[in-house]
């Protein structure tokens, strides 16, 4: 499994200032959770859905597509139930209900996708830059980008570690889904004392690179913002605006329906 | 409170940081489509028991860690929103009381403090603190979403509390026991790690570790009586009307007290000169 979520690709989003990426994320975030009505999530979940094609970065919902999967179907069933409303759909369930939960689900699948076409375009050292510039002081920005890198990095260690088990012959593919998921239980203790055991020698490699020597810092990736920057924010300016006038006046909601 | 903010001059508790995070989120998404009970909120999170453990073995990189964490998770398992806001602070709160009541409770010998559970003492401290820990993160988190009416705060708390403590309980004693030796064998412990002087001197600790205990719990407790008993909120329901000032006002002075607790409690007795091996 490739540990690295960023794609090396040279499009008109990988080439956007970080700080310009990092906004993108929040008024996304922000916006997409204003409305309860699936009509008016869609045409979010299409921006993004076009952001990541344009960023050439949907393959990598590949790699969380069983998760993707199993929210859907959870998210559906659930919401379904959870919500109230007015007209009966079918059994227990209203047709407000239905629709809402329609919208959760497209609300989570555009959340997550947005966060993975962030992690696609965005390096590692941009991330940093990027919260840098934004006010973070760079140890804290250093550990959070840091953090988002070692999660595949994790998943990683535990297929390589199950692969090392197997061919030692355990057999880790027989049974249900719930003997599986507790035959691989006993491998995630390896997986966090190698993960823990690297700290030193990852300290020691960052001592040694001068990390933390002063507390200012130069970096050797600089960026700027150009004209394509203030293109994407004056857009999503526009987009937060238009999204919370709508979101004041009512917009966007659905008639009869009980969240709770 | 001193040693949240000067960890962060030790390379070491920065990787460490990242780590706890890292691991969280890594175990946490798995879980996000598992069994959710309130969808797009929280679900069963078994990897609730790393916030506790890391807390006490690597102390407030760990607290940072589980804040961290948990908004990876939130970010990747499509559950972000404006919960994710007081989830920082509620899964920053779950490491936190870890490290902060191990040595002010009075039951962790004074000279052993090592943050495991080998002996009986240790194994009830470590009992305690989860509770706490689970229900100060609850009473956090809970407060916050009945205000922004999100979610009824008698259902959230309880959940949140029974769901962290749950885990914790049951998964961290043979977790502490497996990874702490281990941990400690590679001077990874935040007390071998950070200086006595770089950590909150605290005041009146064990009244601060009273003040904690009665601000968690004490926060749920009349939390879900006032929303129950005023606001017609049910413990296994999404009943009853939310944002009321009663359990906005009510449950606010344990908030408080958790607030304080956090400046009383210090840290520093866990420091112990150790005899050097032959």
């Amino acid at each position: 499994m490739d540990q690295e979520i960023y794609l090396d690709r040279n499009t008109f989003f990988h080439r956007l200032d970080p700080r310009t990426k990092i906004l993108i994320l929040v008024v996304a975030f922000v916006v997409i959770l204003y409305f309860d009505n699936p009509l008016w999530v869609l045409p979010l979940s299409l921006l993004i859905i076009l952001h990541g094609f344009f960023a050439k970065s949907l393959i990598n919902l590949k790699r969380i597509s069983f998760i993707l999967v199993i929210l859907t179907i959870s998210s559906m069933v659930l919401w379904s139930f959870f919500a109230n409303g007015e007209k009966p759909l079918f059994w227990v369930i209203e047709l407000e209900a239905f629709e809402f939960a329609i919208a959760r689900t497209l609300i989570m699948l555009s959340l997550v996708t947005e966060g993975m076409i962030f992690l696609s375009t965005t390096r590692t050292e941009e991330f940093v830059l990027g919260m840098i510039r934004l006010g973070l002081p760079y140890r804290v920005g250093f550990a959070i980008s840091t953090a988002f890198r070692m999660v595949p990095t994790i998943v990683s260690n535990v297929f390589i570690i199950a692969q090392a088990q197997r061919s030692r012959g355990l057999d880790l593919d027989s049974g249900n889904l719930i003997e599986r998921i507790r035959k691989y239980i006993p491998l995630l203790i390896p997986v966090f004392v190698s993960t823990i055991r690297n700290t030193n020698v990852f300290g020691m490699a960052l001592e040694a690179k001068g990390f933390g020597a002063q507390n200012d810092r130069t970096f050797y990736y600089s960026s700027e913002f150009n004209k394509n920057d203030y293109i994407v924010i004056a857009f999503l300016i526009i987009l937060f605006a238009v999204a919370t006038y709508l979101k004041i006046n009512g917009y966007g909601t659905i008639p009869g329906l009980t969240k709770f | 409170m001193r040693e949240v903010f000067k960890m962060w001059k030790y390379t070491r508790m920065i990787i460490l940081v990242a780590l706890s995070a890292a691991i969280y989120a890594a175990v946490l998404i798995p879980f996000k489509g598992g069994i959710p009970l309130i969808p797009g909120i929280t679900e069963v999170r078994p990897a609730n028991v790393f916030p506790v453990i890391f807390g006490l073995m690597f102390g407030p990189a760990g607290a940072w860690g589980a804040a961290i964490g948990n908004t990876i998770g939130d970010l990747f398992g499509g559950t972000l929103g404006w919960g994710s806001i007081f989830g920082f602070v509620g899964n920053f709160y779950l490491g936190f009381v870890a490290y902060k009541l191990w040595g002010a409770l009075g039951l962790v010998p004074k000279d052993n403090m090592e943050q495991n559970v080998n002996k009986w003492t240790k194994l009830l401290a470590y009992i305690i603190i989860t509770i706490v820990a689970a229900a100060a993160c609850a009473v956090i988190i809970a407060w916050y979403l009945d205000i922004v009416k999100i979610v009824p705060f008698a259902f959230l708390a309880v959940t949140i509390t029974l769901n962290n403590a749950v885990a914790e309980i049951l998964l961290g004693p043979p977790l502490l026991l497996l990874l702490y030796p281990r941990v400690k064998k590679w001077g990874l412990i935040w007390t071998d790690i950070m200086d006595k002087e770089d950590v909150a001197r605290g005041f009146a600790k064990h009244i601060g570790a009273v003040l904690m205990i009665v601000g968690a719990i004490g926060g749920v407790v009349v939390g879900v009586g006032i929303s129950t008993g005023l606001y017609g909120q049910q413990i296994l329901g999404f009943t009853g009307t939310q944002g009321e000032v009663g359990v906005w006002a009510g449950v606010a002075p344990f908030l408080a007290m958790i607030v304080l607790a956090s400046f009383m409690l210090s840290g520093r007795e866990q420091f112990v000169e150790e005899e050097e091996e032959i």
